[in-house]
């Protein structure tokens, strides 16, 4: 027990060193946070334009031109590792003093993110009966209409689960942060851990801490899901 | 060409080809007026559906005229959105939005399309509801309703926007026999109180005792039609008088 506090000591209260952990948390929340928003938005554009795509008799030239773009995306992102990615963002793409790392962090992950997100929604959406968009466009309302009120909420809710797991992912991926020499939840342990030479506690407190978010972000989600399941008794 | 203002939609020459070379209608011309209950029988595979469907273009006809109020819907120049506001459609399957409430179901459209206030839909939505007696129902989902009380919900959604016509696609073949009643009865009622109808139905009682007039489809056309006595009474056409035979 005593040897137990004095390494808890060594690892977390001497200079302060859990600093390197809360740092750490917060760039990897503030890295999960905004991904998730680029990635919601560009997924959900992705997938309209996709599945609008998809149930055209004779799409246009802008759409199929969109259509490709949207194809091209997918391939490359779902075709590569996201280490790659990052790395490429950092070294490559981004090399202006300007952008910070977290805001490399944020743009790769979000758009790596987008890609999952994007066919996660398409697949929600053509789950959807035909009929559900025939009735809204009988009423008068416009395809983006129909879309809007009719089609993605019902899309939205049954692709919840396969959402909230997208995100989860995202969540412990950001732990690859440290390749671009970030201080996320994860390099902020394993600094402790070079610090101290004790991989037992640093690497494993940052185990928990990961396991707790993602067993509060399960919860959360179970808790949405039940509210928009409240329409089917 | 439709200068006559009673007439609401004239369809001139329409053709449909599917993507799947099916020739589901082969010039069809018609004109409904304003009052009229016409009532669409054949066999299936007849392009009924079809022909119903292309009056407010849920299909695009592949050659041909359609005009609404005088105006050519099938022009690329039209609004589609704004007509389609004047013409309800009932499906066979209901097509209620499963994650709104009835009373959502029924202002969605008021409230988007004619700017209505929540209060004043909901008001028009729970005295379209009451008129159907189903006013309890307003909070309720649409997976809570019966097959019966759902059609006439569907019928009370297109009915919120005020529409020159009503279009039936089979609205009661896929209901339990004993619910087809209260579908058929607010139908009916409806006749009576002189909207326009279209109905593509298997009902051919409600074609008899509601229809002021009924059309006989068959392989893209139309091959006979007259007043529901006519039209039972003496049909002219083979196929027409074979169909009878099986379905009266």
């Amino acid at each position: 027990m005593a040897a137990f506090a004095e390494l808890f000591y060594q690892d977390f209260i001497v200079d302060n060193r859990y600093k390197y952990l809360v740092r750490g948390l917060g760039n990897t929340l503030v890295v999960t946070f905004f991904a998730v928003i680029i990635g919601i938005i560009i997924g959900f554009l992705v997938a309209i334009i996709r599945s609008s795509y998809s149930k055209m008799d004779k799409p246009g030239v802008p759409v199929k031109i969109l259509n490709f773009i949207c194809q091209v995306y997918l391939t490359i992102i779902r075709g590569t590792p996201t280490v790659v990615q990052l790395l490429i963002s950092f070294f490559i793409i981004y090399t202006s003093p300007n952008v910070s790392k977290t805001m490399v962090a944020v743009l790769t992950f979000g758009i790596n993110s987008g890609a999952y997100v994007a066919e996660i929604i398409r697949s929600g959406i053509m789950s959807i009966d035909g009929g559900q968009m025939e009735a809204g466009r009988s009423l008068g309302l416009n395809y983006v209409q129909t879309m809007w009120y009719i089609i993605v909420p019902q899309a939205f809710k049954n692709v919840l689960p396969a959402l909230a797991n997208e995100f989860i992912v995202l969540l412990k991926e950001t732990s690859i942060c440290g390749y671009i020499g970030m201080n996320d939840l994860t390099k902020g342990g394993d600094i402790i851990r070079s610090a101290t030479y004790d991989p037992y506690l640093p690497l494993l407190t940052v185990a928990v801490i990961y396991l707790i978010m993602v067993c509060g972000l399960s919860a959360l989600v179970g808790r949405l899901e039940r509210r928009l399941r409240s329409s089917d008794h | 060409m439709t200068t006559n203002k009673d007439v609401l939609i004239k369809v001139d020459d329409v053709h449909k080809v599917f993507a799947n070379k099916l020739h589901a209608l082969n010039g069809v011309s018609e004109t409904i007026s304003k009052g009229e209950v016409v009532v669409i029988v054949g066999p299936s595979g007849s392009g009924k559906s079809t022909f119903l469907r292309s009056l407010n273009l849920l299909e695009m006809p592949t050659s041909g005229h359609i005009y609404f109020e005088g105006i050519d819907i099938t022009s690329k120049e039209t609004d589609i959105d704004r007509h389609r506001q004047k013409m309800g459609m009932v499906f066979q399957h209901f097509n209620l939005f499963p994650h709104m409430t009835i009373l959502e179901n029924i202002t969605l459209a008021p409230m988007k399309l004619l700017k209505k206030s929540k209060e004043e839909a909901e008001e028009q939505a729970m005295e379209l509801l009451k008129q159907v007696g189903l006013e309890a129902k307003a909070e309720s989902y649409p997976s809570q309703l019966s097959g019966g009380q759902k059609q006439r919900i569907a019928i009370v959604r297109s009915l919120a926007m005020n529409p020159e016509v009503m279009l039936f696609d089979e609205p009661t073949s896929a209901l339990d026999p004993e619910m087809v009643g209260e579908v058929l009865e607010l139908m009916k009622k409806l006749a009576h109180d002189g909207m326009t109808m279209v109905v593509v139905t298997h009902e051919m009682g409600f074609a008899k005792e509601v229809a002021t007039r009924v059309l006989f489809m068959d392989a893209g056309e139309i091959k006979e039609q007259g007043k529901p006595e006519e039209f039972f009474g003496n049909p002219k056409d083979e196929r027409l008088k074979e169909f009878l035979s099986k379905v009266l």
